[in-house]
């Protein structure tokens, strides 16, 4: 696609000036960056108003007293919301378990997809079936998903503790152990979210250059070499960017937490953010839910600009 | 005797390696299956009686009834929950989609100043975590009279809609061969009549695409609505955070079943109707940016 791209830019460059001379390509570009702003504008109002704004509002109130009569902020007090938050061991765990999270599900989810589209590559006439039947986990709602393993992980009633019960093994508490529940959070997060990193892949697989792959093999590489060697190389880029926007969607997980094991039992599965709206909106905290959203967004925005760079310049290398 | 002898070697290794094919696409199956069994499983408890769903083992056959469907469907409001969800997915998909394109064409084929940082800064706010703009959400609904109405809700949705048409939508644009506008233009068009008649015309099968991901990641979002909204503007995903969290108690299997099937099938014909345009989507936008 990048090719094509560059060849259209390049020919595009040299057109008008071979047509009707400079002069006319400045013509049709006066008042361009005008038009620009124009075009801009809509997406530049809606952000500035409902993203810029609540984000310093956001700060304001983490840097208030919140008083709940007026029920809005009243008065700066420095860093004392955030002394106590720093203070907070449900906060600080919450921080840890979204680390957890975050550092098992998504190279699982990664590995998983890539292995699976892999298998779903093989070409045969249902290989089209397959990878649209894969579209399906993706749009089921992630609280529709929570609510269904919830049944499927039930103890009592849970096909899964049926079969596991087949081959000796059981009953599992899937949710009502802390460690479990991590486990089980991680799997419905993995099912509903591994069909994406597959199509992702399936497609990257689909675009390689056949050529190399002759030349490998008239070359005498096997299997397992063609694909440590030039199949894995090739797919940094997709890797890099599949996880990337798997890493944008992973840091907001809420849902699938809310409604399999509402963050229980005790803060076990609690993600950083359905503490923070427990905070918020259960104990009315505003200020003390705002600092600890304005850390999260710190900690979120760093971090996602790391792994952009990253993968930018692993994109830009092969 | 050496014609005969020679192909047996090569007929085996023939024979491994069909072998060998039927073996993965068998697992192939196998692995979709499996990826398929929870929505199958949700699909057939939403047809069941409570007796057939409580019992070990798990019965694959049973009477079907439409209880669940009927029962809860009044109980817990459903079709108007359903009707507030289409509303208020339409309304956040098509005003991000027109924003988010016109800020897309700017960013990938206008010349203006900052522009590198502009869109950078509209990519960058997709990595913003919605929780970091509750709070505000909610005061400031609060204080205007604005909590659950739909506007409400729609604008909270484009604060993440906005950023990821503009990045699929720039990444589209790009794709297109210039010529296209400036043909037009020297034929005396100006910019914002070639965009409308020249280039959305040329884009529609990307502004499609990017339009269903808008309101499938509308209708199935929890966060904001759970917030800004409470009983007339309560969209399908509140509805079901609360049925769900009935479940404690045991007993509302049927109905969540039911509710979790009427939310899903919607979007996975939806989803199989457009399945090349979605799957092209999805690629293009993870692999362009």
């Amino acid at each position: 696609m990048s090719v094509s791209t560059r060849t259209h830019r390049a020919g595009a460059g040299k057109a008008p000036a071979r047509g009707s001379g400079p002069r006319a390509a400045r013509r049709f570009r006066l008042g361009e960056p005008g038009t620009a702003w124009l075009f801009m504008t809509p997406a530049l109002v809606l952000l500035a108003g409902m993203l810029l704004y609540p984000i310093f509002y956001t700060l304001w109130v983490s840097f208030s007293d919140f008083d709940l009569a007026l029920f809005e902020p009243v008065g700066w007090v420095g860093w004392k919301n955030y002394e106590m938050v720093l203070r907070d061991p449900g906060f600080l765990e919450s921080l840890k378990v979204t680390g957890i999270y975050l550092v098992v599900a998504l190279p699982l989810q990664m590995i998983l997809g890539f292995a699976i589209a892999f298998l779903l590559n093989v070409e045969w006439r249902g290989r089209g079936v397959l990878r649209a039947l894969f579209l399906i986990p993706m749009v089921v709602a992630p609280v529709v998903a929570g609510g269904v393993w919830r049944m499927l992980l039930d103890p009592l009633w849970g096909v899964v503790n049926y079969t596991l019960g087949l081959v000796g093994i059981g009953p599992v508490e899937w949710i009502g152990d802390p460690t479990l529940a991590m486990v089980s959070v991680i799997l419905i997060d993995t099912w509903r979210w591994t069909p994406f990193v597959v199509l992702i892949a399936a497609a990257g697989i689909m675009a390689l250059p056949g050529d190399v792959y002759e030349a490998a093999k008239s070359d005498g590489a096997g299997r397992w070499q063609t694909l440590w060697r030039i199949t894995l190389p090739l797919l940094v880029p997709v890797m890099a960017a599949a996880f990337v926007v798997r890493w944008l969607g992973a840091v907001k997980m809420f849902d699938i937490a809310l409604a399999a094991t509402r963050g229980g039992p005790g803060n076990a599965t609690n993600v950083v953010n359905l503490y923070i709206y427990e905070k918020g909106f259960r104990s009315l905290e505003f200020g003390s839910a705002s600092s600890m959203a304005t850390i999260v967004l710190i900690i979120t925005v760093v971090l996602t600009y790391f792994l952009f760079s990253i993968s930018r310049r692993l994109e830009n290398r092969w | 005797m050496v014609s005969t002898a020679a192909p047996a070697p090569g007929n085996r290794k023939a024979g491994r390696a069909r072998l060998g094919r039927i073996a993965t696409i068998t697992a192939a199956i196998l692995v979709t299956l499996a990826f398929l069994y929870p929505v199958i499983f949700m699909i057939s408890i939403s047809f069941k009686l409570p007796k057939d769903i409580f019992t070990i083992p798990p019965k694959w056959i049973s009477e079907i009834t439409f209880d669940n469907y009927v029962s809860y469907f009044h109980q817990a409001r459903i079709l108007p929950r359903m009707i507030n969800t289409i509303i208020v997915a339409m309304g956040a998909a098509i005003i991000s989609m027109v924003a988010g394109s016109m800020a897309g064409y700017a960013l990938s084929r206008m010349r203006m100043r900052g522009a590198g940082v502009m869109g950078g800064l509209i990519l960058a706010s997709r990595a913003v975590p919605p929780i970091a703009l509750v709070v505000p959400m909610f005061l400031v609904a609060r204080k205007l009279g604005l909590t659950d109405q739909y506007i409400t809700v729609i604008l909270a949705y484009v604060t993440f809609l906005v950023p990821y048409v503009v990045w699929l939508m720039r990444a589209f644009f790009k794709s297109l061969p210039k010529e296209l506008e400036e043909a037009a233009m020297i034929d005396g068009c100006s910019r914002i009549g070639a965009f409308f008649r020249i280039i959305v015309p040329c884009s529609l099968t990307g502004m499609v695409s990017t339009l269903i991901f808008c309101i499938i990641l509308a209708w199935e979002e929890l966060l904001f609505a759970l917030i800004l909204t409470n009983d007339k503007a309560v969209t399908i995903p509140v509805a079901i955070a609360g049925i769900a969290a009935d479940t404690e108690k045991g007993g509302l299997w049927g109905p969540l079943a039911a509710v979790g099937t009427l939310t899903v099938l919607p979007v996975v014909i939806f989803a199989l109707a457009v399945q090349k345009y979605l799957i092209k989507g999805l690629a293009d936008g993870a692999t362009k940016g």
